[in-house]
């Protein structure tokens, strides 16, 4: 171990202590109350009665919403995660290119990830819309289109909008992760891949694909929770609108408990949520314990 | 013949065809106009009627003429149907004869239009290229790339550059004379045309008509209709830019993929940047202009910088303070806490530390968001809830994961035998991480602060929740109120947008390097 010497065994600990007061206090003592809330009868102004068992989750599973907020949730995920995996692969390639005005380039790209999603939803909020929005504006201009066309015209459009604006502001995450991965790549891999007469796609798939495979699956699985997470963009666009139909898990919970009072179920769907992540998180450390022995 | 040669006679026979391509474009009708030519009302008239059928054949005839003077004539008819108020219905049927004006680019470059600059330095700039590769080549046809004299070098580097710029100008083109036409038309149309009509309908009348007498009177009722065909200008200039790269350097595989990428690069990023620009453009807009369905222009017509004094009058230097408290402390915190932390996780051996790590982990895992209804009876309990110092707290909490990782990255990544020298020397271990560790890894831990200082500047859905007061908004809770329900006031939003973007996005792109280094020492590769 190439460390420092402690004088007492404890040492270290003091040197923790700050940090875990900081997570134990406001990450995991949330966490406790929110497992308290779901067991608990809660009444609308917020007082906390008895013990009810389970019959906030039965309530939360069938609030006449849920099964469309889940189906949502999923396709919001997926889209959003997959689509932005693929092409944050192909733009950290590109840039992993050696060309003139390759700095500028990574300085543009960063910029959605520096952005708050508040702002980038309210932007693109403007973008899209029918009346006067610059997206019409500019294809009219441009005669690409010959009369403005309502980009809102139906929730599944707007749905579908909502992950566009999701895979453009986590695109940058996965280039950045990957674009770190291929750097690391030896050039002389590729030399004698190119002595061997390899072409670009073996090149992909034999030295590529298995040396950044690590950071892809760090950013992939980060990714998974970021977004399952998300909630400004879905809010600032449509806020669930109508009737819940563009509203993913976490934007329902808060309006379930934040509009409707209804902490009960909100609570319950609150433990659901945590333990979708707690999946995600467990094949996250996994993954990175693994990582953490090898190196 | 050799390999240069047959390229470069593959490469002149291109631009050959690009520029006959180019000329043979210019005489297709690419512009289309719709005049009326002849109105015939019928009051009191049912479709299908005797009354209607005369009226009909009328139109008819007139349509009749004109077609015989060579013109294409379309009749078209509206039919309104109402009651009147002695209950009786009627109906009146409206004939109108529109001309349809087509006319392609020659005529347009005859006619006096201001975008027809462009287009003259577009073909122009083709046309050098297509000299100069023809002058750079002759004389060295079948020399190697390598071997060609100095001046044809020069001559043949003209071509590329002129095509660039030629493809570049193609948009500017299209987009200059669909402004002109559509939005002129329909101010005039609505009345509304002031500055440069006369003008205006001299080009349009020399450009239609061939003549300028009477122009206004001879094309009301005239409108625009919108065709990207001008577009097909663009495969030529590019077809010749190719050539052109091809005659300079040789290798056409190599330059056509390198610029394939450069290409696909800077879309990407016109792509990201666009939502920027929308955003610097409207927060200087005014409030008519933002919602102007009509509103044709790339820059505002007039910068309103008052919009910045107006959003200044309403709040937000109060919101960006908030904000630069919740992020500053929370930066402090999570610092305070995640260096000595750090520390002991890269330099000490103890038992506990993967469990610890393991935790940090976890905790990293967990957005505020869904632990919201939680962490808001948390904050009601300790009286912080509505505070700005909660804020603090709960965002140096959830970025104490990536604050450990960044900088437990950079410890590790730094030898520990000169803090070892200075433990020798007396120093405590505190000593040896202020006096000799912090120093070092500065870069690293600038990093890290700025990234949690972004985070917690960005966040939004806790402020929100927690906060109630006006006061104690930060900046993105702040920026909501200029769109409430029934009225988003787009030109505030976007400047307290921008006045909330803009600091954060010079520190990032100012860490941007040093994080990719951070995310493969302690994120990435654990």
């Amino acid at each position: 171990m190439n460390g420092i010497r402690t004088k007492h065994k404890w040492t270290p600990y003091v040197w923790l202590l700050p940090s875990i007061v900081l997570i134990a206090v406001f990450v995991v003592f949330p966490i406790l109350i929110v497992f308290r809330l779901s067991f608990s009868e809660i009444s609308k102004a917020g007082v906390v009665g008895g013990f009810v068992g389970l019959d906030n989750y039965k309530e939360a599973v069938n609030l006449p919403a849920f099964k469309t907020v889940m189906i949502n949730t999923l396709w919001w995920v997926l889209s959003v995660v997959g689509i932005s995996t693929v092409l944050g692969f192909i733009i950290a390639m590109a840039l992993n290119q050696k060309f003139r005005g390759r700095k500028i380039a990574r300085s543009v790209l960063v910029l959605p990830w520096a952005t708050s999603l508040v702002i980038q939803a309210s932007v693109w909020n403007y973008i899209i819309k029918y009346e006067y929005g610059s997206l019409n504006n500019v294809l009219l201009n441009t005669g690409v289109i010959t009369q403005a066309v309502n980009w809102r015209s139906s929730f599944q459009i707007e749905f579908i909008w909502e992950c566009t604006v999701g895979i453009f502001v986590t695109i940058p995450f996965v280039t950045f992760c990957v674009l770190a991965g291929l750097q690391s790549i030896d050039n002389e891999l590729y030399e004698a891949a190119i002595v061997d007469g390899a072409g670009f796609w073996q090149k992909l798939r034999l030295i590529t694909l298995p040396l950044v495979k690590p950071a892809l699956t760090v950013s992939t699985v980060l990714n998974i929770i970021y977004v399952f997470n998300s909630f400004p963009i879905i809010y600032t666009m449509t806020k669930g609108a109508p009737a819940n139909k563009t509203d993913t898990m976490i934007t329902y919970l808060y309006m379930l408990s934040f509009y409707d009072r209804r902490k009960g179920p909100a609570t319950a769907l609150s433990v659901i949520g945590f333990l979708i992540l707690c999946v995600c998180a467990g094949l996250y450390m996994r993954f990175v314990m693994r990582g953490e022995e090898s190196a | 013949m050799t390999e240069t040669a047959r390229q470069n006679r593959l490469a002149l026979i291109l631009t050959g065809i690009a520029v006959v391509l180019m000329l043979l474009l210019c005489t297709m009708p690419l512009y289309f106009f719709d005049a009326t030519v002849y109105t015939k009302r019928s009051a009191n008239t049912f479709v299908g009627d005797e009354k209607y059928a005369e009226a009909l054949a009328e139109v008819e005839a007139v349509a009749e003429d004109f077609r015989a003077q060579g013109m294409e004539a379309e009749i078209k008819e509206t039919v309104t149907e109402r009651t009147t108020s002695k209950g009786e219905k009627t109906s009146l049927v409206v004939f109108t004869l529109e001309q349809t004006i087509s006319k392609n680019l020659f005529s347009f470059l005859g006619a006096s239009f201001s975008s027809a600059h462009i287009l003259r330095i577009l073909l122009a700039l083709i046309l050098i290229g297509a000299v100069t590769a023809l002058a750079g080549t002759l004389k060295s046809f079948g020399a190697m790339q390598r071997d060609v004299p100095e001046r044809d070098r020069r001559l043949r580097t003209v071509m590329p550059y002129a095509a660039l710029i030629a493809t570049l100008l193609v948009p500017a083109f299209v987009m200059a004379n669909n402004v002109v036409f559509s939005r002129r038309l329909s101010l005039y149309n609505g009345g509304q045309l002031t500055e440069g009509k006369e003008e205006f309908f001299a080009s349009l009348g020399r450009f239609l008509l061939g003549t300028e007498e009477n122009a206004e009177a001879a094309l009301s009722g005239l409108s625009f209709t919108k065709s990207g065909l001008v577009w097909l200008l663009a495969p030529c200039c590019i077809i010749v830019l190719i050539a052109g790269l091809m005659l300079r350097y040789g290798q056409i595989k190599h330059t056509l993929l390198k610029m394939l990428l450069i290409l696909f690069v800077v879309a990407v990023c016109i792509i990201t940047l666009y939502p920027y620009y929308v955003m610097l453009i409207t927060a200087f807009r005014t409030n008519q202009e933002t919602t102007d369905m009509y509103f044709l222009h790339m820059l505002p017509t007039e910068w309103k910088w008052q919009n910045l004094t107006d959003i200044i009058r309403r709040g937000v230097p109060r919101y960006l303070l908030n904000s630069v408290m919740v992020a500053g402390g929370a930066t402090a915190i999570s610092m305070l806490c995640g260096i000595p932390a750090a520390y002991a996780m890269a330099r000490m051996d103890f038992k506990g530390k993967k469990a610890f790590l393991g935790f940090v982990i976890m905790s990293q895992m967990f957005s505020p968001v869904v632990l919201l209804i939680g962490i808001a009876q948390l904050m009601s309990t300790l009286h912080l809830n509505d505070s700005v110092v909660g804020l603090m707290l709960i965002n140096a909490a959830f970025n104490q994961a990536f604050a450990i990782w960044l900088l437990r990255g950079t410890f590790v990544a730094i030898s520990p035998e000169m803090e070892q020298a200075a433990m020798i020397d007396g120093c405590g271990t505190m000593g040896a991480l202020t006096k000799v560790l912090l120093p070092v890894s500065a870069p690293g831990i600038v990093t890290a602060l700025i990234f949690v200082f972004i985070n917690a500047w960005n966040e939004y859905t806790i402020s929100t929740v927690l906060i109630s007061t006006a006061s104690n908004r930060p900046i993105t809770v702040g920026i909501t109120q200029f769109s409430s329900f029934n009225m988003i006031e787009w030109q505030y939003l976007f400047a307290a947008s921008l006045l909330a973007t803009v600091p954060v996005v010079i520190l990032f792109m100012a860490i941007e390097k040093h994080l990719t280094a951070g995310l493969t020492s302690g994120g990435v590769k654990g």
